[in-house]
């Protein structure tokens, strides 16, 4: 498990408020669908980029891009942090899921200052740079994806999955999921992937005991798709 | 005159058309050069581009080339492994690197490296930033690609240098085959990259981000806001290949020259912040009719080269055809008029032939008889005024003819020259004489006395004339009456007698003299009284109508006639002309 992941996981256990309706976790694992194909190049230099001769090209990950929530009665209560790095030419991860009303801390751990705004809200990220190891905070108090980019880096592009709910997992790169300390009910676990939720909905019922396994299935993404 | 100037309006018109034609053929020549340049300035910027695909393959085999380095590959394969980088690994990556730079060869060497590992970090940097690592790459396009096991170029900008880059994945080629890593090679745009790419296309070439310059060919101050505003039309085409052949030249100055340029937007990452070339030649300098004239060498005026035959041949053809007009209308029918004038003045003819000259000289012909026709009558008015003034003339006698009182010339001047000369009258009114002696005592005239006549005055020491032949003006001549009125006032003045007059002889003119003597004789032998008659009064009376004969006929002498008209004493003057 990526430290990114432990986190999260982390960060997500700390916003679920413990209740008397604590049960067990929630765990799965997203039945991925074939890779699909490298999307075109998008800046493109004097050639097109050739295959090696060695080795086939490899797939796209599409795990870093996924979510997963679980939508049901509980609303956050108390959202707290979500930290995410910036790492130097990308993020940590390129979408992060966090629950309404929650701070959204960016901390530059690079050696290249970056100018973030969202595309969505000009006026969501704080003016200014976001200089090599200074955090950049923000708070989302809308259900809403924003992407946040630097103008001076193309390339540079995250997503923020703001979710009514305080249940947001992220998926390693074997699409392994996991809430902890989900409370008894009946919830609905939906996917995010890339820039928007996939059609599939799960039904997942938590018990008052034990642990939850649910393992949806993801459908194939759109070619070309990332 | 009519074709002649009919001619040098043609020659005028064929003059003024062939200078238009010397002053507007350099402009569609201009035209042409200038759009000759624009297409070579298109051509040139599409070599440049097919010049710039062909660095970017050399790149990307070298990228490839220094990827399967077993160095690097072992490096690179350690580095993933690894939970962090440290100082100590990006050492020894970073000179693995180094290393295997060295052993490049050949003229693009790149100008820096960067080793990343299978996770997208940065494990070490060669030649540039030597001290960064441990960095994310991943999420660059070239970056990513490279690490997905593709090959491929892009250029990069970093505080204001541009860099074309390659990448190639690094793989571990024993089994199993795995990818490690990706390499980023970097080759810096500068001006000497900038000439090596125009070096054998005699244009220029710049670099530019946006407003600001990178590297050129040649180093000069563009003004940026037509190049600019060149690329933002640009921005609608995605095919980046087409844009030299896109957009119409523009025109460019450094403030000293012009330039016409081409401008055609560069491709990857640097494309967001304005990334272009633009390829420039000097405007050539519009040639115009003198420019035309400096550019003539010599082998173009050669005979092998230049129509000289037509050339010379058409100018004496239109020499030849203006002067033979103006022989025909100006030349002979001058030299016509001058001879017919000639020949009026020689007396050959009365009037100039009018009819004989064509245009103009008719009307100038025409003027000199209307002028010769109002001195005729001017002459009879004279005529008149002398008759008034002196009497009629005998019938029959003309001048000093009738004085003479020879034959009657059988016309007026002019006309036939009579049978029988006259006696020889040459007097001079003014002509210096001897004194006031009595005239010499005349032979038996030679000629035909006429009855009352007395004999002809002539001035003391003048031989006597020969001819009468010549001709005299027949205006001027007229025969003058000193009768009444001249009577009335020698009578008027008193008895003066001859001897008393001739007592004031000191202003005596002998001919006045002689004249009055010798009317005084024909007065006696008329019997008409002579008492009142005086020399002072007589001669007074001669001068006077001398001056005002010789200012009437332009005569230079008058001479005096004494005869006799009616049985009285009568007098006429005649004018002399000098010849």
């Amino acid at each position: 498990m990526s430290l990114p992941f432990r986190l999260c996981l982390v960060v997500f256990a700390s916003l679920a408020a413990p209740g008397e309706l604590l049960a067990g976790p929630v765990v799965g694992k997203l039945e991925l669908p074939p890779v699909p194909e490298r999307p075109p190049v998008t800046t493109r230099g004097f050639l097109d980029r050739t295959e090696n001769p060695l080795a086939p090209a490899r797939g796209v990950v599409v795990t870093p891009y996924m979510i997963v929530v679980l939508e049901g009665a509980e609303k956050p209560g108390s959202p707290g942090q979500v930290n995410w790095d910036l790492v130097g030419e990308s993020f940590s991860r390129p979408v992060i899921g966090a629950p309404v009303g929650a701070e959204v801390v960016i901390k530059n751990t690079s050696k290249t200052a970056r100018t973030l705004t969202a595309a969505e809200d000009p006026k969501l990220v704080p003016a200014g740079p976001i200089n090599p190891t200074g955090p950049k905070s923000f708070r989302v108090n809308e259900v809403k994806v924003y992407t946040i980019g630097d103008a001076d880096a193309p390339h540079l592009k995250g997503k923020v999955v703001v979710v009514n709910t305080p249940f947001v997992s992220n998926v390693d790169d074997n699409g392994k999921f996991e809430f902890a300390d989900v409370p008894e009910g009946s919830y609905k676990l939906r996917i995010f992937y890339k820039d928007a939720w996939l059609e599939v909905v799960t039904d997942v019922k938590v018990e008052k005991k034990g642990k939850t396994e649910v393992n949806p299935k993801v459908p194939a993404f759109p070619a070309g798709k990332k | 005159m009519f074709l002649a100037k009919l001619w040098f309006f043609l020659v005028a018109l064929v003059a003024a058309v062939a200078l238009t034609v010397a002053l507007v053929l350099p402009r569609p020549a201009q035209r042409t050069l200038v759009a000759e340049e624009q297409q070579r300035l298109a051509v040139a910027c599409g070599v440049i581009d097919i010049l710039l695909g062909d660095d970017a393959r050399n790149r990307v085999e070298l990228a490839g080339a220094f990827a399967r380095t077993q160095e690097i590959v072992t490096a690179l394969e350690g580095a993933s492994s690894a939970a962090s980088i440290d100082e100590a690994r990006m050492k020894q990556v970073r000179d693995v690197g180094d290393a295997v730079m060295k052993t490049i060869q050949g003229s693009r060497k790149p100008d820096f490296a960067m080793l990343i590992d299978r996770r997208g970090r940065v494990v070490a940097r060669v030649r540039l930033d030597e001290n960064d690592f441990g960095d994310i790459a991943a999420g660059r396009p070239i970056v990513d690609d490279a690490l997905a096991g593709y090959l491929r170029d892009d250029l990069w900008t970093q505080n204001g240098t541009m860099y074309f880059v390659s990448a190639a994945p690094v793989i571990k080629r024993d089994p199993p085959i795995a990818y490690v890593g990706a390499i980023v090679l970097g080759h810096q745009v500068t001006n000497a990259l900038a000439s090596k790419l125009v070096s054998s296309l005699n244009v220029d070439v710049g670099f530019h981000l946006g407003k600001d310059d990178v590297a050129g060919s040649k180093t000069l101050s563009l003004d940026h806001v037509p190049l600019l505003d060149a690329v933002k039309k640009l921005s609608g085409g995605n095919d980046l290949s087409q844009d030299c052949q896109a957009q119409k030249p523009i025109e460019i100055s450094t403030g000293k020259e012009d330039y016409t340029a081409v401008v055609a937007r560069l491709p990857g990452e640097a494309a967001v912040k304005g990334a272009f070339y633009s390829v420039f030649i000097k405007r050539p300098a519009a040639v115009g009719f003198s420019g035309t004239l400096k550019a003539v060498t010599q082998s173009d005026l050669g005979f092998g080269s230049f129509p000289w035959p037509i050339v010379g041949g058409s100018f004496l053809l239109i020499l030849a055809v203006g002067i033979g007009l103006m022989f025909i209308e100006s030349d002979r029918p001058l030299k016509r008029l001058a001879a017919d004038a000639v020949q009026l003045a020689k007396g050959e003819k009365e009037r100039l032939g009018e009819d004989e000259h064509p245009g103009k000289f008719g009307s100038i012909a025409r003027s000199v008889n209307i002028n010769i026709d109002k001195l005729g009558r001017e002459a009879k008015t004279a005529k008149k005024d002398l008759d008034q003034l002196l009497g009629p003339a005998p019938d029959g006698s003309l001048g000093t003819i009738d004085l003479l009182a020879t034959a009657l010339p059988p016309s007026r001047p002019g006309g036939p020259a009579p049978a029988v000369a006259p006696p020889p009258s040459d007097f001079r009114f003014h002509d210096p004489g001897p004194g006031p002696a009595p005239a010499p005592p005349r032979p038996a005239p030679p000629s035909f006395p006429r009855p009352g006549t007395p004999p002809p005055l002539q001035r003391p020491g003048t031989p006597p004339p020969t001819s009468l032949a010549a001709p005299m003006s027949l205006g001027a001549a007229g025969p003058m009456s000193l009768g009444d009125s001249l009577d009335d006032d020698i009578l008027g003045s008193g008895p003066v007698t001859p001897a008393s007059d001739a007592g004031s002889a000191g202003n005596v003119d002998p001919y006045f003299k002689s004249v009055f003597d010798q009317f005084l004789s024909v007065k006696k032998s008329c019997g008409e009284p002579t008492s009142g008659l005086t020399y002072a009064k007589f001669s007074e009376k001669l001068v006077k109508n001398r001056h005002d004969l010789m200012a009437k006929t332009g005569c230079k002498e008058v001479r005096f006639t004494v005869y006799v008209k009616d049985g009285k004493a009568a007098l006429k003057a005649t004018p002399v002309k000098e010849d």
